[in-house]
């Protein structure tokens, strides 16, 4: 078997004479945790349902350990229950009309599983999101955080190969949220399965993915490691979108020389490849130093704006280069009306694709 | 797990395509094909008994507007009396229920409901008992304290109006009080902290915003009452006032029938209501209707201090007026041997049950009623609940059609249904005619809009990635549909199952057409007992169809304590 688990290329999906999703095209290898990144209506959650066969594309493939799901030349479509693969939904669809290993059954049970293997490969699935103390509860007597826990058990206990999450974690509290993050990472770890995971929360994205594909208006902006979307990002959306960011507009006059207006000339790195277009770099707001280090660019500017946070504080920082935002650890604070030199690597300083 | 082969892989042809196609056209055959009969008829100028017609012309529909333009004056005039009261009350109540602090809001809410489960005919009856010349109850007791002639004649053209209002302004209470609790409390709230008065943001705010509600209201029981048929048939006949519903099944009556007439005075009105409910369809989706958001608040209640005690008897004479004096005296009646309210000369006896339940034909028609009714309901809600998954759930292209299809009857008056009924199948060389085959068919079609409704609102309340989950768990559609789909669905199948029942065993307008001599079904045999046995014996029978119905509704209300009517 080839390495590559699910192959999408060119897909395209309609809603009647809207472009949902226009020409994605991306693979995930075995094991991997892949996970669509975008604002709601740019087509993640679209792409994820026409893998699972539950959205039928206009054209393109979709292809799963080497064998055509959906192939719009070809005119096939598998449906949904022959493909083979496993969802978790962001309403959990758990049925209420069943008890919880009920539940996590029903995909054994589809696959007429013996009595005695089934009840073992249940009480597994209970026991990796620890709900076996609940097995036997009607699932509609159920807290949010449990009915996830057991669609997520539903999800595997079938041992599919790959498992596709839909913002599985939208409906939860922000606390509950973070420990599922934790667990779903071990999980995916310890099942070794491939997923692909959708959501709109940029920090869970980078959180729980081996890569990342930040989409945007049915197309994908960028595709890349959590680092590499951090710290390179290609266009001024996934800079904005993921992670906070100062955008600095200017020019570029020669290589790795831009000149922002008001003045100041930045060292810049270009990540992607020379772009002759580029007026804009990007500085994560994290990446700036109030203390001037030597090979750094260097702007002078005068504390503003000071918000204390707690895990970090905000200042906003007036420069010649425009008002920048600074976050900083929430030790040494600096008063407003502090003049302060702001520094910031060239390595960080990211030429954006125009 | 693998896939199995690449044998799976073809394309979905499957159950889905093959099962809608037959359900258009059986759907197609049912609702569209007696009408298509029955425009041929209304336009056949030769023999109106040869099929098919020998002359085409448009004598017949001129006829309404030459021999029944009196016909045409009293449907208009009844139904613009009967619109009015029902309005009044309706607004009345709503108004009562939605927005004062009257004691017990929620219990009287509830017994709001009652009048439209006693049904139009049964009203009928009782206040022909009620309020008929000379032995009317009222009369009785007039003439008993010395009055001369009669006090009351519920035989007029305000007697069926009357009695058609009572029954109707329930409906008109359920659609004005939905447009009053819609409207977001704020809206009045933020005019009375800009210094408005209480009156004068009921005038500026509160009446503009209920007003389209108010409106679609009176268009819809418009309608309703230009195709009434039980009042208008049980009151109108013996005091020889015709509307156009009595009108069309007189003509049927005549010998030899003049099926021809009946058919373009049917589609006339079949075409007058279509339009009145589209434009009500069209007038409650648009956007500019802010008070209908979907989205129910709980207004605030005026406080009405002593006043609230009188707004809480007004809703109890509604109820007394619409249920308790109705059954009161079909009760009364039915338990004597001459109906009187004087007690002096009273007789009690339960003969007349006696002779309801036991008599031949009588006992014969209640049994057809229930089997018809269990039939109906066990076969129907299967295929309905299918055609709702169809057109609420399924990916195929005309389900858009299929849903106009089913929908369709409603738009048609029954009565009207049933005369397209009679006429296509008299023609249509399948020996059902006269049988209880012809009923059960009728009923199903009637009932289909009804029974979709109900159904549709439990379909569109599960959420769809519960059955998504299951596909993606490896089951296949009928997999699904059994073990996540049908049990989901099954309290809104019970009380569909429920509610056609009760429509079956009260249906009346297109039964008097279908009914033969060995298919008899018991309300129109209560019209005819009516007509030629005694009052006691009707409201025995009366009574005995009431009680099956109450039946049926508490099972309903317990069994599901969310499920309200739908009469829109």
């Amino acid at each position: 078997m080839s390495e590559t688990r699910i192959e999408v290329k060119d897909l395209v999906i309609r809603y009647g004479e809207q472009v949902a999703v226009n020409g994605v095209s991306f693979t995930v290898g075995r094991g991997e945790h892949l996970t669509l990144l975008g604002p709601s209506g740019c087509g993640k959650t679209t792409t994820l349902r026409a893998i699972a066969g539950l959205e039928q594309p206009a054209s393109g493939s979709i292809t799963i350990d080497g064998k055509a799901m959906f192939n719009a030349a070809e005119r096939r479509n598998v449906p949904t229950e022959q493909r083979g693969v496993s969802m978790v939904f962001q309403s959990y669809a758990v049925w209420p009309h069943m008890t919880v290993s009920d539940n996590v059954a029903y995909g054994l049970r589809v696959r007429k599983q013996a009595p005695t293997e089934l009840k073992a490969n249940v009480e597994r699935a209970l026991d990796l999101v620890q709900m076996r103390h609940l097995a036997d509860r009607p699932a509609s007597k159920l807290s949010g955080g449990q009915q996830q826990r057991v669609a997520l058990a539903r999800a595997v206990a079938f041992s599919p190969t790959v498992v596709l999450f839909d913002e599985p974690l939208s409906n939860l509290d922000a606390k509950l949220r973070a420990e599922m993050r934790v667990e779903l990472r071990d999980l995916q770890r310890r099942l070794g399965v491939t997923s692909v995971y959708v959501t709109h929360d940029q920090e869970e994205a980078l959180a729980i993915s081996d890569r990342v594909i930040v989409m945007n208006v049915g197309v994908i902006e960028q595709i890349g490691t959590p680092e590499e979307i951090y710290n390179r990002p290609r266009s001024r959306f996934v800079a904005d979108f993921v992670g906070s960011a100062n955008l600095i507009k200017g020019k570029l006059t020669g290589e790795g020389l831009f000149v922002a207006e008001g003045g100041p000339v930045l060292k810049v790195s270009a990540a992607h490849g020379p772009s002759g277009t580029g007026n804009e770099v990007a500085v994560r707001t994290a990446y700036i130093d109030l203390a001037p280090k030597p090979g750094d660019n260097h702007v002078a500017g005068t504390v503003r704006q000071r918000l204390f946070h707690g895990d970090f504080v905000q200042y906003v920082v007036d420069s010649a280069v425009g008002p920048l935002i600074v976050r900083r650890p929430p030790t040494n604070l600096l008063e407003e009306g502090a003049s302060v030199t702001l520094s910031f690597s060239p390595e960080h300083t990211v030429l954006l694709q125009g | 797990m693998t896939l199995q082969s690449a044998e799976v892989l073809r394309p979905r042809w499957n159950w889905q395509a093959i099962i809608t196609l037959v359900v258009v056209l059986g759907v197609g055959f049912l609702v569209i094909l007696p009408l298509v009969f029955l425009v041929e008829e209304s336009l056949n100028t030769g023999d109106p008994m040869s099929f098919p017609p020998q002359a085409y012309g448009i004598a017949n529909y001129l006829a309404i507007f030459d021999e029944d333009i009196r016909v045409l004056w009293n449907t208009l005039f009844i139904a613009v009396m009967a619109t009015v009261m029902a309005i009044l009350i309706g607004f009345a109540l709503a108004w009562i229920l939605t927005r004062t602090n009257v004691p017990g809001r929620a219990q009287l809410e509830r017994l709001m409901e009652l009048p439209y489960y006693m049904t139009p005919l049964v009203g009928a009856l009782a206040w022909a008992v009620i309020a008929g010349p000379k032995s009317g109850f009222v009369n009785q007791l007039w003439k008993r304290a010395g009055g001369g002639g009669d006090l009351v004649d519920i035989y007029t053209h305000f007697g069926i109006a009357w009695v058609m209002a009572l029954f109707e302004g329930t409906v008109a209470f359920v659609m004005i009080s939905a447009a009053m609790k819609s409207m977001d409390p704020a809206l009045e709230e933020s005019a009375r902290v800009m210094g408005a008065s209480k009156l004068r943001t009921t005038l500026t705010v509160t009446l503009p915003m209920v007003m389209p509600g108010v409106m679609g209201a009176t268009l819809f029981v418009f309608a309703e009452m230009l195709g009434s048929f039980a009042a208008a048939l049980v009151i109108g006949i013996p005091g020889r006032i015709y509307v156009i519903t009595t009108a069309i099944w007189d003509s049927t009556l005549a010998f030899p029938p003049d099926y021809g007439r009946a058919s373009a005075m049917g589609l006339a009105l079949f075409i007058v209501m279509f339009g009145m409910l589209t434009f009500y369809r069209r007038m409650i989706s648009r956007g500019s209707f802010a008070t209908i958001t979907g989205k129910a608040f709980r207004p605030r209640a005026m406080d009405m201090g002593r006043l609230a005690w009188v707004l809480f008897g007004v809703c109890c004479l509604y109820v007394f007026l619409a249920v308790v004096l109705p059954i009161a005296a079909l009760l009364f009646t039915s338990l004597q041997r001459f109906a009187t309210v004087i007690l002096s000369q009273a007789q009690f006896t339960l003969a007349n049950y006696q002779t309801a339940l036991s008599l031949g034909p009588v006992r014969t028609a209640l049994v057809n009623s229930l089997m018809l009714g269990f039939g109906v309901a066990s076969v129907g809600v299967l295929v309905m609940a299918l055609l709702v998954w169809i057109i609420y759930r399924s990916q195929l292209t005309g389900r858009g059609a299929i849903e106009y299809l089913v929908m369709f009857p409603q738009a048609v008056p029954r009565l009207v249904f049933g005369l397209a009924l009679l006429w296509a199948w008299l023609n249509i060389p399948v020996p059902i005619y006269g049988t209880l085959w012809l009923l059960a068919l009728a009923y199903f079609t009637v009932m289909l809009p009804l029974g979709v409704r109900t159904l549709a609102g439990v379909v569109l309340q599960i959420d769809k990635s519960l059955e998504e989950c299951a596909r993606v768990c490896g089951a296949g559609w009928v997999y699904q549909m059994r073990t996540v789909t049908l049990p989901l669905l099954k309290p809104g199948v019970i009380a569909a199952w429920l509610l056609i029942f009760m429509a079956c065993v009260r249906e009346l307008g297109a039964s008097v057409f279908l009914m033969g001599p060995n298919a008899k079904v018991i309300a129109p045999s209560i019209v005819n007992a009516f007509a030629s046995s005694g009052t006691e014996l009707t409201a025995a029978m009366a009574l005995v169809q009431t009680f099956t119905v109450i039946v049926a509704l508490v099972i309903l209300f317990r069994l599901t304590r969310g499920v309200t009517r739908e009469l829109t």
